[in-house]
């Protein structure tokens, strides 16, 4: 809030007011970032509320507290309401924050695009969720909207019309919002910061909005469709229709996955790099195996349709396969950035190395997924929740929290408070492992994923997965705790308190509305720890000299 | 997609079986080698008085190697996944005993083919079908309305039930007795109250099963 005026000792209503309008209509890249973490956060509890409830349901076997036709609403709007409302827009809005800091410029390229982006979101958010205000109730056709069931007769009502409109204006603002990111990145460098000198976040943000641009549009396009089919009828017919619709949504569906995994391990490398007192190790290799990464993304969307028996099964578990390898360099280049150097364990690093850690089980188990003959067992089942869960609350909102607690004194200026955090930490992991990892099991016993009721000989794993959702809900409650009490009572804190790395950390905590007042010279991706280590050498270098 | 003859016929629970503790101990070998090396680099060089954080940022040699070992890892899985899906594909044995599966909201039809036989039943009430021990049961599964799945995970299978498109799958069931089968594609209201049971029988037991569902 830099560039405001100074605040009256006694704020009248209307003052309050106005600043009130005034900040949502802000189009400076920050004040947007923030409005997107505020309303992200908003469906992240949203959809969390859901997920509890599901799991009290799912306890015991038999039905206790919904109905099977509610408790399809549930699963439908959690996983909606985590990937179009919470994770995707959270990973833009962490890019639309950072990106223009990290590469010194000082706005964001289209920045009433990109607040445009947030007010279509934050719409196509809502208009999903009030789905839940008509007789039928909300969608209730899964995250994925298979047709011929998402039809006008498969899902009639109005709760399903306002989700798809929901989910076509939710993609189409994140569509908008990375597209600004990429506008940026190519248009708005500071003089001096080539490509091969951003830092490994806004690197990882330059191949998330990649694929954003890539495939966003197509999704837009199939929710189009499907709206048509359900009014007009006469599009996704006869036997293809529905391979059809299948084939446009994964072209989506999978490369949003990566959407939701690449900003949090930038936000990671990031993290690890200053928390090691060194600079990231192989750079250049982790762009290679960023692009590359990128280009497969593009071209595994089939294997979510194997046991459809219409797609070529050999080519997609082949691109699938060979993920493993740009996957492999990344965690090597984050090990190898640790190794040599000097780690401090505050509470950022606790993120990221859980990120690190948790992240594995679900790429690995997603390796497994990627092979026909064992996805036509674990397909469909807790297997595959149980993995992508690894993959999207273990690993990616970990990263999240990593990268929050990181840049949370840089937007706010406040320090977070550390013993919280660590505490916040270790219960979410303890809640995370104790929810998730019992779901290989079951889904491997034969538990098939969006039921409301299951076999009697599946309760006991079941209930251990139910006890955990409640300790990651206490987990995140604390984490909520941190920000209030850390905003409330600020410990300052500083233009650098990390001893970091990169441009973002060289301007004023917050920063002002254009970002800096100077730049230092920017020699590589590391600048600030560059010119640490000049001074180091300069000392050195004058202690050697007998005055 | 050639016409089956091998001399051995695999049913997808060996198929299965035979690559699943492939990946999975190539699975915990490598995860058990990242959190050696992530708990190593964590006690080694954690921050204490004196230690200097080394400036090597790049070894362009180690992430080749580390890359062409990954590749050769992938190499091996792709070509183990790959010849086990070719017996999968290799279906419908002569001899094999035909069972046409109509999956519809929220239930199953089973038809054998010329025997005048047909089970049905929905998510009131779950219909059973026999087979022969022993024998390539090949299937021709469709479904009446949305998108099914049918999954015996016994069998460690499952295959779509496209509306307006038939798939071809055989099984091979071993051990008599009795094994659960249900859809694990959401299809909707009842989707959990939709399963099946299939009754495992010697030859004679099948052909009595058949006599008196006709």
């Amino acid at each position: 809030m830099a560039g405001d005026p100074p605040v009256a000792v006694a704020i009248d209503r209307g003052a309050g007011l106005e600043r009130g309008f005034a900040w949502l209509a802000a189009t400076d890249h920050k004040k947007t970032a923030a409005k997107i973490a505020v309303a992200s956060l908003f469906f992240f509890g949203l959809s969390g509320l859901l997920a509890l409830t599901m799991r009290a349901e799912l306890a015991q076997p038999g039905l206790q507290f919904v109905s099977d036709h509610t408790y399809d609403e549930l699963f439908t709007m959690h996983g909606s309401g985590m990937i179009y409302l919470f994770l995707t827009p959270a990973a833009l809005g962490l890019g639309l924050y950072l990106v223009p800091l990290q590469v010194g410029a000082s706005e964001i390229a289209a920045p009433r695009l990109a607040l445009f982006g947030f007010w279509i979101y934050l719409f196509g958010g809502l208009t999903m969720y009030s789905g839940f205000l008509t007789n039928n109730g909300a969608g209730d056709d899964s995250w994925t909207a298979t047709i011929p069931l998402s039809n006008s007769t498969g899902t009639p009502g109005v709760g399903m019309d306002l989700w798809v409109i929901g989910v076509a204006l939710a993609v189409f603002g994140s569509l908008l919002i990375g597209i600004t990111i990429l506008l940026t990145i190519l248009r708005h460098r500071a003089p001096g910061m080539t490509m091969l000198r951003m830092p490994v976040f806004t690197w990882t943000m330059l191949a998330t909005v990649f694929m954003v641009v890539a495939s966003f549009p197509v999704l837009v396009v199939a929710m189009g469709l499907l709206l048509a089919e359900r009014h007009i009828g006469g599009i996704f017919t006869g036997s293809t229709g529905s391979i059809v619709y299948q084939h446009l949504f994964w072209f989506y569906g999978h490369p949003v996955v990566y959407v939701m995994f690449f900003p949090f391990v930038g936000a990671v490398g990031e993290v690890v790099a200053t928390f090691s007192r060194k600079r990231f190790f192989g750079y250049r290799a982790l762009v290679v195996s960023l692009l590359f990464f990128t280009a497969l993304s593009m071209s595994v969307w089939g294997h979510h349709m194997f046991i459809t028996g219409a797609v070529k099964n050999q080519f997609y578990s082949l691109t699938s396969q060979l993920l493993a390898v740009p996957a492999g360099i990344e965690y090597l280049d984050l090990i190898a950035t640790m190794i040599g150097g000097a780690i401090v364990f505050r509470a950022p690093m606790l993120f990221a190395l859980g990120f690190i850690v948790q992240f594995l089980l679900g790429g690995l188990t997603g390796i497994i997924l990627a092979s026909p003959p064992l996805d036509y067992h674990v397909n469909g089942s807790y297997f595959v929740v149980a993995h992508f869960h690894y993959t999207l609350l273990a690993g990616s909102f970990f990263g999240l929290l990593a990268g929050v607690h990181y840049w949370f004194p840089k937007a706010t200026g406040a320090m977070l408070r550390e013993r919280l955090a660590k505490a916040s930490f270790w219960v979410l992991v303890a809640g995370t492992n104790l929810t998730f990892f019992p779901m290989f099991f079951l889904g491997y016993e034969g538990m098939p994923r969006r039921v409301a009721n299951y076999e009697p000989g599946l309760g006991d794993l079941n209930l251990l997965s139910s006890i955990g959702a409640g300790v990651i809900a206490i987990g995140v409650l604390l984490v909520l705790a941190n920000f209030v009490v850390s905003l409330r009572r600020r410990v300052p804190a500083g233009d650098n308190p990390w001893g970091a790395q990169t441009l973002e950390w060289w301007t004023t905590s917050p920063p002002p509305r254009d970002n800096f007042t100077s730049l230092p010279e920017i020699t590589s991706y590391a600048p600030l720890l560059d010119r640490r280590e000049a001074a180091e050498e300069e000392q050195e270098r004058r202690a050697e000299v007998p005055v | 997609m050639a016409a089956g003859g091998k001399a051995e016929v695999a049913s997808t629970r060996n198929d299965f079986d035979s690559i699943w503790s492939l990946y999975l101990w190539i699975g915990i070998g490598v995860a058990v080698l990242v959190f050696a090396a992530v708990g190593f680099a964590l006690v080694r060089y954690r921050a204490r008085p004196g230690r200097v954080p080394s400036r090597r940022a790049e070894l362009n040699l180690l992430e080749g190697l580390v890359a062409a070992l990954i590749l050769a890892i992938v190499a091996l899985l792709v070509f183990r996944t790959f010849r086990t899906e070719a017996n999968e594909d290799d279906s419908s044995r002569a001899d094999a005993v035909k069972v046409d599966v109509d999956a519809f909201q929220w239930g199953w039809k089973f038809t054998y083919p010329g025997k005048g036989v047909t089970v049905i039943g929905n998510s009131n009430h779950e219909p059973e079908f026999a087979v022969p021990e022993g024998r390539t049961i090949s299937f021709a599964l469709t479904s009446l309305d949305v998108i099914h799945a049918m999954w015996i995970p016994d069998q460690r299978f499952k295959k779509d039930a496209i509306p307006g498109r038939v798939n071809h799958f055989d099984m091979e069931f071993d051990e008599p007795g009795r094994e659960q089968g249900l859809c694990s594609e959401f299809c909707g209201f009842r989707h959990s109250g939709m399963r099946f049971g299939v009754r495992v029988l010697s030859d004679r037991g099948y052909e009595r099963w058949l006599a008196t569902h006709r």
